[in-house]
């Protein structure tokens, strides 16, 4: 007796790691999947960002972004179109793997360019709620993750997914403790991912739809907003153009090129 | 008789209305609420308020907690160390809208045909050479040097801006308990104005429960040992409590909230309430010595008749000068004028109904007045002999007391009105240290705002701005200011080479002031410029930070803001230090209100007693001399007009008018008794003087429990309050006899009744 009531035991512990564990690679294998259906890594695309402040107050900019791999650089010249006083201010970065960006600025009313030094990325885009992460992938292995439930969210079937950053340095990095993502079941489409600050309390919330089949098996989103649920400013980001790929040389993602 | 009969036949129902009235007063005094802030007893009308309201709709109502580091050297790595994990930390706080700090400042500068930007302190030095290179880049850097790191590197400051989620003792709490988390040699002092609330809130919550108890104590014993029996201790002290728990009832009632001159209150009543029932019982004992025959109802009535008519007046005249403060500009100094005149008067409504009803009760005590006046013979011996000396010499007290306030007037040159309200706190509090590292090594503690109205990026406007930056900082009192003017300078020496025409200038076109800022912007918050410039850019702020200490220093400052500003539309003139300032101006109006207020009605008050306008102006003499000799020893002893001692002249003019109408009353019965002026001042001041001088004595036991608040300001209240009151009996006694023998005035010797 006592031995069945051990193996039963032992059986329901085993059960429980294994369960765990695939548990775990799921929801890894989910997170996966999900950034690498979105085309990001070269593109080139018009975007209208939309600031607004805890009143309601909105500030609009369009810009125009062309993004490149070269190597291992990724190169990346984003140019303002709108409002009329910025038009014209570019902005060139190249983003080496493991050493600090090179980046460019020229500004058409000082009709200079030029280089600046900085050892800490901007975390914000543009000034706007997006963190620049939100512009790029995220890099997968910097996280745990853990299914938490599956949710119907906006009438779509999702895994409810949690990822919590490795170390204590990568949280400060990111600005955040834990992100939980709703990912299609099927389509690995991600349409919401909730924020939490260092101190754990829900910083910020992003919506993400209007997906757009942009080539094969990739999708670009056209319309994302990130909502701060501390301060109640939030940013839009419209996509106006999108093309996958860039037929661009690499010569015109060069610092000369900048006030051109 | 009829009286006798009312207070007598309704006695029980006297009693029982008395049960219930303060029984009922315990209930609302129970959810009294003190209210340490005294921006928020300023009226709404006032510009200050007005316009920092305005300010506040645009950028927002944050309040700043300094943070204050003193170390040897703030550039050892374990300072280092542990201002940036606090900096980190309090970086978390949802209660914090904005940390600045060495460690959330960069280093913006040009180098080598780059713009840098950098943290300040990249990495902790580890050699005296590192720690020196960092020094010299700090002492580069004009976003931290003498704005986050003093001079001398001996301190360093964190600024948090909070939200006012939290209450003031939750605020400071969290962050006392984050410095216990993070702890370090370094000493830290703390200033702003949710800590000086908090501390100003436990200091008037302890001065309430540890004054109030010493004070009773002490009037319990000086009932005691005047009259040695247990009615006298227990009629007049029960009029005392019975006055402060209704008055104090009266201010949750009327919904106000306990200021720090609320601390005063149950004190002054403790002090002037005990006045009316200590008449009454001595006059009890008096009547029980001398006709041991009479009834306690005979007494009572008796005691009544006599005691009526000056305990009213008295009341009245009390009443008067305190109702003088009901016309100050600042709240609680209106709140103390009603609530003191109303327990004043119930004090004495008291005195005269529930002492006797009660006493009608019991039974006759032993006798306890000692006939001979034995036990109070130095008094009567040394005021025989003022009395004599006066009289004899009236000309030779006029000149005394004449030179006395010429060297007492002296000392209105260095009169002062306080410029702020620092002083709450004891100089050696650490909020005042702090406040003075602020002053001294940083630009200074007092924060005045301006608020532009246009389109900020119009080049014009900016460069206005920088013009008035640098005339500003020209200015003695101001420390720095700081603008997105400042800013935008400071982003052209990093864009420009030092040779450049464009470096260190505003850019020359609207597209260039828009184009610098859309750089900084794509690199920071979205909230970075928040608290310079509103989000569409037609509203910018100008703070600067002063260091003044004089009031007169504040308004050259802000004439000439006023000077600079004056053609440009919408400006908006703000910030902490004008309401201070405008505080502090109120303070003076309202002194001169009530002055004139409580010296008209006393003046009024007397004529109508004394039938004589003569009686009127005489009997002010003690008043205007006490209330001018306070002001110069004000000037000499370096105490500064504020918030609490501009309370002193209508509560002294009510109290010490008392002692005159008592000198009067008894010269006027001992003239139609047939003696001359010198003899009749000569009874006077040896008879009524006694009276007189044992009341203003019980009045100064009184307020000199207030020497033992936690608050510098109270502490020196108590002082001049003690001081004006021996000055009012000192002149009573002696200039008023002096001047009356001189010129003989006719109202004391007519023979009208009063």
């Amino acid at each position: 007796m006592k031995k069945i009531f051990r193996l039963t035991l032992l059986l329901t512990f085993c059960t429980f790691c294994f369960s765990n564990t695939s548990n775990g690679q799921d929801a890894r294998e989910v997170s996966k999947n999900s950034a690498d259906i979105i085309a990001l890594s070269s593109m080139e695309m018009v975007t209208s960002l939309k600031i607004y402040d805890q009143k309601g107050n909105v500030r609009t900019r369009k810009v125009s972004i062309a993004s490149k791999k070269f190597g291992d650089v990724t190169k990346m010249i984003m140019r303002f179109v709108d409002p009329a006083d910025v038009k014209g201010t570019a902005m060139l970065v190249y983003d080496y793997e493991g050493k600090p960006d090179d980046m460019w600025i020229y500004m058409p009313a000082l009709k200079k360019s030029r280089r600046i030094v900085s050892n800490e990325k901007g975390k914000n885009f543009m000034g706007s709620e997006f963190t620049n992460a939100d512009m790029s992938k995220p890099n997968i292995d910097d996280f745990n993750y853990k299914l938490l439930s599956t949710e119907i969210f906006n009438g779509k079937n999702c895994y409810k997914i949690e990822a919590t950053a490795k170390t204590k340095d990568l949280e400060t990095e990111n600005g955040f403790s834990k992100k939980i993502s709703y990912i299609e079941k099927g389509n690995y489409l991600c349409h919401k991912i909730e924020f939490y600050d260092l101190s754990g309390k829900l910083s910020k919330t992003q919506t993400i739809s209007d997906y757009r089949p942009v080539s094969d098996n990739k999708y670009f989103y056209y319309l994302m907003e990130m909502k701060n649920e501390q301060t109640g400013r939030k940013s839009v980001l419209i996509t106006d153009a999108f093309q996958a790929g860039s037929n661009l040389s690499e010569s015109l993602f060069s610092p000369a090129n900048l006030e051109k | 008789m009829s009286k006798k009969i009312g207070i007598i036949r309704y006695r029980w129902i006297i009693i029982i209305a008395t049960a219930i009235l303060t029984a009922a007063s315990i209930i609302p005094l129970l959810t009294i609420k003190v209210n340490p802030d005294l921006e928020s007893y300023l009226p709404d009308k006032m510009e200050s308020k007005v316009n920092n309201d305005r300010i506040g709709e645009v950028f927002g109502t944050y309040e700043p907690v300094v943070l204050i580091f003193e170390a040897d050297d703030i550039l050892n790595p374990s300072t280092l160390e542990r201002l940036e994990k606090l900096s980190d930390e309090f970086g978390k706080m949802s209660e914090f809208t904005s940390v600045i700090s060495l460690y959330t400042t960069r280093d913006i500068r040009s180098e080598g045909g780059s713009m840098i930007v950098e943290p300040v302190v990249k990495t902790l030095p580890k050699t005296a050479e590192e720690k020196e290179m960092l020094r010299e880049e700090i002492k580069k850097n004009d976003l931290a040097y003498k704005l986050l790191v003093s001079e001398d590197f001996k301190y360093s400051m964190i600024l948090l801006n909070s939200n006012k989620t939290l209450k003031d003792k939750e605020l400071i709490d969290q962050i006392y308990k984050k410095l216990d988390e993070f702890p370090g040699n370094e000493k830290v002092y703390l200033n702003g104005q949710p800590y000086l609330r908090s501390e100003a809130n436990d200091k008037i919550s302890r001065d309430i429960m540890i004054l109030l108890p010493i004070g009773l104590v002490l009037m319990l014993l000086f009932f005691w040992i005047s009259f040695r029996e247990l009615k006298g201790v227990f009629l007049p002290f029960s009029v005392v409590l019975i006055s402060i728990v209704a008055s104090m009832a009266l201010i949750p009632l009327f919904g106000w909230e306990l200021s720090i001159i609320g601390i005063i209150i149950p004190i002054m009543m403790l002090a002037i309430a005990n006045n009316y029932g200590v008449h009454y019982i001595s006059r009890y004992q008096e009547l029980n010595a001398l006709y041991p025959n009479l009834t306690m109802d005979e007494i009572v009535t008796q005691a009544s008749l006599y005691l009526n008519k000056p305990v009213i007046l008295c009341g009245l005249t009390t009443i008067v000068g305190v109702l003088g403060l009901i016309l100050s500009v600042l709240l609680p100094a209106t709140q103390m004028g009603v609530v003191s005149s109303i327990g004043i008067a119930l004090a004495l409504i008291l005195s005269l109904t529930f002492t006797p009803a009660i006493l009608s009760v019991m039974k006759k005590g032993k006798v306890h007045f000692d006939l001979k006046g034995e036990k109070v013979g130095k008094i009567v011996y040394t005021l025989n002999h003022i009395g004599k000396y006066v009289t004899e010499n009236p000309r030779k007290m006029i000149i005394f007391f004449t030179a006395f306030i010429v060297v007492s007037l002296a000392g209105l040159f260095n009169f002062r009105v306080a410029s702020d309200f620092n002083e709450i706190l004891p100089q050696k509090h650490p909020y005042n240290k702090s406040i003075n590292i602020m002053n001294k090594a940083f630009g200074g503690s007092k924060m005045i705002n301006i608020m532009f109205d246009g389109d900020i990026k119009d080049p014009v406007i900016l460069s206005k701005m920088s013009k008035y930056e640098e005339e500003l900082e020209k200015t003695p009192g101001v420390g720095s200011v700081t603008s997105i003017a400042t800013i935008i300078r400071k982003m052209s020496t990093a864009l420009n080479d030092p040779s450049d025409p464009d470096y260190n200038t505003i850019p020359k076109t609207r597209e260039g002031v828009a184009q610098y800022i859309e750089l900084y912007s794509m690199n920071g918050d979205p909230a970075a410029f928040e608290n310079l410039v509103d989000f569409d850019y037609t509203k910018a702020i100008m703070t600067i930070q002063c260091n003044y200490k004089k009031l007169s220093e504040a308004k050259l400052i802000i004439d000439k803001i006023k000077m600079l500003t004056k053609d440009d539309k919408g400006t908006v003139i703000g910030g902490y230090a004008l309401v201070e300032k405008e505080m502090s101006e109120s303070v003076v109006t309202g002194q001169y209100y009530s002055l004139i207020f409580a010296f008209i009605a006393i003046v009024i008050l007397l004529s109508i007693i004394f039938k004589s306008i003569t009686a009127g102006l005489l009997g002010s003499i003690p008043l205007l001399y006490a209330v001018f000799c306070i002001f110069g020893l004000m000037g000499w002893m370096g105490i500064e007009l504020n918030i609490v001692t501009a309370l002193l002249s209508s509560i002294s003019i009510g109290l010490g008018v008392d002692f005159t109408i008592h000198i009067f009353w008894r010269v006027k019965s001992e003239l139609l008794q047939g003696l001359s002026y010198t003899e009749a001042f000569m009874v006077a001041i040896r008879t009524t003087g006694r009276g007189i001088t044992i009341n203003a004595l019980s009045v100064m036991l009184g307020f000199s429990v207030l020497f033992l608040s936690a608050f510098p300001l109270i502490k020196a209240f108590a002082l001049l309050i003690i001081l004006s009151l021996l000055f009012c009996l000192v002149s009573a006694l002696l200039l008023i006899p002096a001047i009356c023998i001189i010129y003989k005035p006719k109202f004391l010797n007519k023979n009208n009744k009063i």
